[in-house]
């Protein structure tokens, strides 16, 4: 028996014990193949999946280097069973090789018989092959790359990709670090991205994500397709790119509502993606409007269905997807590494917050007594609307007048789901709101006032949980959320996540009515959090009203 | 010396012990003298079964043997096999397969039976005399013939004997092929040895095949072997918990239901195979018991055994598998009729005997985790598959799993603790060497917990009802939930002792949410009651509530009072009607769904009705049927009495020990008994032997003789089954 920081479980989860001396180490080298599930302040769990060992393979790894890794820093002795599986799931990789062919086009090449029959012989493969060339080779139409890969991974026996990327259209494009540094681990991802082809960086919210997705623009040195959530964001991007990198003004177009320039580098929101018109997706063609090198999907977690879908038949294009949380409610997340790629970068946010990246946060949930009436209605609302009776009561509103008041001087975002709770709280407390009907130019200019500190506190609804950049909000009220989702929670919080010049910590504050599903819902939406490492302190709302916090 | 019993007489003492050495089954029970050993040692079980512990060399020297006409030389065997075989022929006729006569080597009469018509794929003797050189020149046709022949089985069929082919005629006319019917010819044995060069098999495999497999480092194997030994024991443990809480029903054929196993293995987190293992594990080693609702729960031995040091309590589980003949592998094989776990069905003869041969091979090979192709024909060539082998090579494979997870190996190959287990050597090295165990956890904020290293036994104990498992194996995570905290609730824990308990057991300070997830629970729990009652009493008038409480006639009620309006009482609805009519209330009755029942009042049974069985009349016979019935008991009396007499005569004058069928046993004892007589009764001891004795009966006694013996003077039981016959002195 060694006194190893890493205890492997015969589910094949790994706990890493991250107060040992060697969990650094330890944690690097089991970063390769297995997948960070939680990291919480004591001991980290990773898991070991099949995608993980593949990804190990692809990258170079064997099975004998994993399974030494594991015998190494384990500190019990390591489950037979999980040394046996992990040498058969890595021993499945590579059977099966996709190239491309002077004559046949792209083909399906097998140094084992036996699973090219098997895997031929599958329903999901059929229509996607094409003629037999001989007892190991077989065509595959060109279209369906990426379903093949898909529906083989499904199978168990993942195909090697040598068919190889398309470069695009040239493009000069280079990182300009004339006032600022890249930082080493958004090299690291960038890198990362580049060696394995495609795939998926995940960073944490206001960790830089669009730096990275620059310098992955300077690996490629060619023509790039942006996709973000919405307008405000692809100026941003807009911004960014202009301030880090050679491209300038008129190398960048906006594909959006508002305006349709189709640039070297273009920025596309997912809305005007996804937007039918004569029930046909009329903006799909722009994927084919030039020879693009790179694609990029910021929040990746939000990619929707009818992308997905085009998403496939590009595969030979290099993608890269950028998250900070890439948790889906709806179990995507398959998908997500599938088409895209597999996870290339990973790192806890709270190793970031630690090198001082990302500004340490407080996490609060304060939590409201009812009054008897809203007790009351609370009980005999219809199940529908239970959430939102509970979620939008009258008493949450005192709570954050006082928080407000408390915090005055700093930069304040108020944000909710429901829209007459939150032009009610913006009535009350006199600050502006910024809603899905707020024009872009207004919105723009309102975030514009808050960046500059004309204006101290904005009431926020859902438009604002994404990618807006706010460097100097240091504190968040949330008042009311979509339901149980975790990824909204992390992402609300990463609006104040950015270092704040004054090295001050952020607070994000949740408001929870007590003794209703809104707390149950809380407590499933702080679960992302909690699994990163960060603590939520439970205050009762007396405290706030007393000033005892 | 030409028989067998004779071999046997002329034989020294240590021949014999030799013989029973190797083949037990001669001396239990013993017989009473050699004529009857002989007999027992040529009888078809007894042969085949000393034919099942050959190896597949030795077989194939019997084979050679009995392809021979008898008597045969040592050198005609080599000469047919290889001159290895010589030293086998001692070992046979060690054995008893093979006898030396005065005129050369001879079989057991019945050997030849028992290996079959064609042993070795050889067809009977040639009658004829056979020009065997001119096979050398046969045709084309007779030769592809012959092919199809040589290696057995020596049988074809043709088209018609009267017309067959030319290389079939060509074959016939020189008898080396012989019609055995009208479509059907066989090859005679010296042709087919003949063609088989002058041998018997195409391969003689004199030596064992070499087990070749993954070549393990001891101090991996035994790191490995220890994390299994702690597994197992924690399965059982786990398992045997869970049973406490919640008893699994047993099936009415007997056994564990699919879906119970399938609870299990997801509460183990391991798959069906090895949670059928475990029951069986733990239903071996009697630490559960089905008792007689058919409830499967643990035995008061887990008890005993959960205070034993580990290396005892995984010695007594390793010692149960080892010698079982129940294979548990058998529940849930694919494609296979299903079998239940701790179900009738899962005995298997050769279990036991295909489990010990494979730990010894693993034994000999130590070091190696074999390769399973490998293991299977090291394993074909010493039990090659024979009488009773069904199922060798998967039960072989059960025992190299069951080996694995019971810890007996690690990485496939046999551990330190395994080899010490096997030679009966001391265990408490496992004692020192298992991982120690830790009494403190983690807590984190995402409300899970953390256990580092095997727990204490309580402290796990404890955590197992305030939390759930998340993960198991070294260490051990646990995870908090609004359920969890109100099952620890529910076992009668309040808020404040799961949170000192916490906090005293956590290294780590309690995180807040954990403490008000625990508060906001215990606040709630309870605050719903739920119960039985039989009847209720509402009023919206609480005065008159008031007043049936202090009410003392109604006191035989036994009413309560469970809010300002409402008061149950656990009689009938009916019962208390009457009580208040008589104390003169004027009660309504309710239905359950709130509506008043008033009208007729008609008593329906809620029971679904069972009218009783009709029981049929008994017909009477008719008058003949009668009468034959009664001639034939006559005639049947008659003749055993008859018999009985004669035996008793021829008996008596052989001076034999008498000899009655069981009924008459019992009719002259019930006789003697009533007359106060002496008799000469034969009496079989605990092996069988039968000896003789004379006794005075006193009475009849749960399946029992009460006599005194007059050999000894006592009075002593004799049980009836065991007396062969019975005579007046």
């Amino acid at each position: 028996m060694t006194d190893g920081p890493l205890i492997v479980q015969s589910d094949k989860t790994l706990l890493l014990d991250i107060d040992h001396p060697l969990s650094t180490e330890c944690r690097r080298a089991i970063a390769p193949f297995a997948e960070l599930e939680r990291s919480p302040e004591h001991i980290h769990t990773y898991r070991l999946t099949p995608l993980g060992l593949w990804n190990a393979r692809a990258a170079g790894h064997d099975a004998e280097q994993v399974i030494d890794t594991l015998i190494k820093y384990s500190r019990y002795a390591v489950p037979h069973s999980i040394l046996i599986d992990v040498a058969e799931t890595m021993s499945r990789y590579g059977r099966l090789r996709l190239e491309a062919d002077p004559v046949h086009g792209l083909i399906l090449v097998t140094t084992d018989t036996a699973v090219l029959e098997e895997v031929i012989r599958a329903r999901k493969i059929q229509p996607l092959l094409g003629a037999r060339i001989d007892a190991q080779t077989i065509a595959v139409l060109p279209s369906q790359r990426g379903q093949i890969k898909q529906s083989l991974l499904r199978l168990g026996w993942p195909a090697e990709d040598f068919a190889g990327y398309v470069d695009g259209q040239a493009h000069a494009i280079d990182l300009v670090q004339s006032d600022w540094k890249i930082r080493p681990y958004q090299e690291l991802a960038a890198e990362g991205f580049w060696h394995g082809g495609s795939g998926v960086v995940v960073l944490p919210c206001g960790a830089g994500k669009t730096i990275v997705g620059a310098a992955a623009m300077a690996h490629a040195k060619a023509t790039t397709l942006i996709l973000v959530t919405n307008t405000i964001a692809a100026r941003q991007w807009r911004e960014e790119l202009l301030k880090r990198t050679t491209l300038n003004e008129d190398e960048i177009g906006e594909y959006s509502g508002a305006k349709k320039e189709i640039r070297p580098v273009t920025i596309a929101t997912y809305q005007v993606m996804t937007k039918k018109k004569n029930g046909v997706y009329a903006h799909l063609d722009l994927f084919d409007s030039y020879d693009w090198g790179l694609i990029i999907y910021d929040e990746v977690h939000l990619l929707p269905a009818p992308i997905f879908r085009f998403t496939a038949d590009i595969q030979s294009r290099r993608r890269l997807g950028l998250t900070a949380t890439l948790v889906r409610e709806d179990g995507m997340e398959g998908e997500v590494f599938s088409l895209i790629g597999p996870k290339r970068f990973d790192v806890p946010w709270k190793e970031i917050e630690s090198q001082g990246y990302i500004a340490p946060a407080e996490c609060i949930e304060v939590r409201v007594n009812l009054t008897e009436n809203e007790r009351l209605m609370y009980a005999t609302a219809e199940p529908e609307n239970r959430y939102r009776t509970c979620a939008t009561t009258r008493t949450k509103r005192d709570v954050v007048e006082a928080l407000v008041e408390k915090h005055s001087g700093e930069q304040i975002l108020v944000i909710g789901q429901y829209i007459d709770q939150l032009d009610e709280l913006s009535e009350v407390l006199g600050v502006p709101l910024i809603k899905g009907d707020t024009p872009v130019k207004e919105r723009e200019v309102l975030f514009n006032k808050f960046r500059t500190g004309e204006i101290t506190c904005l009431v926020v609804s859902k438009v604002a949980n994404f990618s807006i950049d706010l460097p100097d909000a240091t504190i968040a009220i949330q008042v009311s959320g979509a339901f149980g989702s975790r990824q909204e929670e992390a992402q609300r919080l990463g609006r104040i996540l950015r270092p704040k010049s004054d090295g001050r910590g952020a607070k994000f504050y949740s408001v929870i009515s007590r003794d209703t599903i809104d707390q149950d819902f809380a407590q499933n939406r702080q679960r992302f959090l909690a699994e990163q490492g960060y603590s939520y302190k439970i205050i009762d709302a007396d405290d706030v009203f007393q000033g005892k916090i | 010396m030409r028989s067998f019993s004779d071999y046997l007489r002329s034989v020294d003492d240590a021949a014999l012990l030799t013989l029973f050495t190797k083949r037990p089954d001669l001396v239990i029970p013993v017989p009473p003298d050699v004529a009857s050993l002989a007999v027992r040692a040529c009888s078809p079980p007894s042969l085949a079964r000393a034919i099942d512990s050959l190896n597949q060399w030795q077989f194939q020297v019997l084979e050679a043997a009995v392809s021979l006409n008898e008597p045969f030389s040592t050198k005609s065997v080599v000469g047919l096999t290889h001159k290895a075989s010589a030293a086998v022929l001692e070992d046979l006729i060690a054995m008893g397969l093979i006898y030396p006569a005065n005129d050369g080597m001879r079989l057991p009469s019945q050997l030849r039976d028992v290996l079959g018509n064609e042993p070795a794929g050889l067809g009977p003797a040639s009658l004829a005399k056979l020009k065997l050189s001119e096979l050398d020149d046969a045709p084309a046709e007779a030769r592809r013939t012959l092919e199809r022949l040589v290696w057995g089985p020596p049988r074809g069929s043709v088209g018609d004997i009267k017309n067959p082919g030319p290389g079939v005629a060509w074959l016939l006319e020189r008898k080396f092929l012989v019609p055995l019917d009208q479509r059907t010819v066989v090859l005679p044995r010296e042709v087919a040895i003949y063609l088989r060069g002058g041998k018997i098999h195409k391969e003689n495999l004199v030596d064992a095949p070499q087990l070749v497999g993954a070549v393990r480092n001891k101090d991996q194997i035994n790191l490995a072997s220890i994390a299994n030994i702690s597994t197992v024991l924690r399965w059982v443990e786990e398992l045997l918990n869970f049973w406490a809480e919640e008893p699994a029903d047993a099936l009415r054929a007997g056994g564990l239901g699919v879906r119970d196993l399938k609870i299990i293995s997801n509460h183990l987190g391991v798959d069906e195979s090895c949670t059928a293992f475990i029951t069986e594990l733990a239903y071996l080693s009697s630490l559960i018991s089905i008792d007689s609702d058919d409830r499967i729960m643990p035995s008061n031995k887990f008890d005993v055994w959960l205070m034993q040091t580990p290396a005892d309590r995984w010695q007594a589980l390793t010692s149960a598998w080892l010698i079982t003949s129940r294979a548990s592998g058998l529940v849930g094989r694919a494609d296979a009729k299903n079998v239940a776990a701790l179900g009738p069905e899962l005995d298997r003869v050769n279990a036991a005997r295909v489990r010990a041969l494979t730990l010894s091979i693993l034994k000999e090979n130590q070091g190696i985790a074999p390769d399973i192709n490998s293991f299977n024909s090291l394993l074909a060539w010493r039990a090659p598959v024979r009488r009773n082998s069904s199922m060798q090579e998967e039960l072989a494979s059960w025992t190299l799993r069951e080996s694995e997870w019971l810890g007996l190996t690690g990485q496939g190959a046999l551990s330190a603790y395994g080899i010490a287990f096997l030679e009966g050597a001391e265990l408490s090295l496992i004692n020192a060497d298992l991982p120690k165990t830790v009494d403190h956890i983690l807590i984190q904020s995402d409300n899970t917990a953390i256990a580092p290293g095997p727990l204490e036994h309580e402290v796990s104990q404890e955590l197992a009802i305030m939390a759930e498992i998340e993960s198991r194996g070294g260490a051990t995570v646990y995870r908090f939930t609004e359920a969890t905290i109100r099952r620890a609730l529910d076992h009668g824990k309040t808020g404040e002792e799961i949170k000192a308990f916490l906090s005293k057991t956590s290294k780590t300070p309690m995180p807040q949410p954990l403490e008000y997830l625990i508060a906001d629970v215990s606040k709630k729990h309870g605050k719903l009651r739920v119960g039985n009652t039989s009847s209720f009493i509402r009023c919206e008038d609480t005065a008159l509530i008031a007043q049936i409480m202090n009410d003392k006639k109604l006191d035989v009620l036994a009413l309560r009072r469970i809010a300002p309006e409402v008061i149950v009482c656990n009689h009938d609805s009916v019962d208390v009607m009457r009580v208040l009519r008589e104390s003169g209330y004027l009660p309504a009755a309710e239905s359950a769904n709130g509506l008043i029942l008033t009208g007729k009042h008609a008593n329906r049974a809620l029971a679904k009705p069972r009218p009783p069985r009709i029981v049929g009349e008994i017909e009477v016979p008719d008058i003949d049927m009668l009468n034959s019935a009664i001639r034939v008991i006559r005639t049947g009396e008659k003749s055993s009495h008859k018999q009985a007499h004669l035996r008793q005569v021829a008996n008596e004058a052989l001076g034999a020990l008498p000899r009655s069928t069981a009924n008459e046993t019992m009719d002259l004892i019930n006789k003697y008994i009533l007359e106060e007589k002496s008799l000469s009764i034969g009496y079989a001891d605990n092996n069988g032997a039968v000896t003789h004795r004379i006794i005075d009966p006193i009475r009849v006694s749960a399946g029992a003789l009460i006599a005194r013996d007059h050999a000894t003077g006592e009075v002593q039981s004799f049980r009836i089954p065991r007396i062969t016959g019975v005579a007046a002195l």
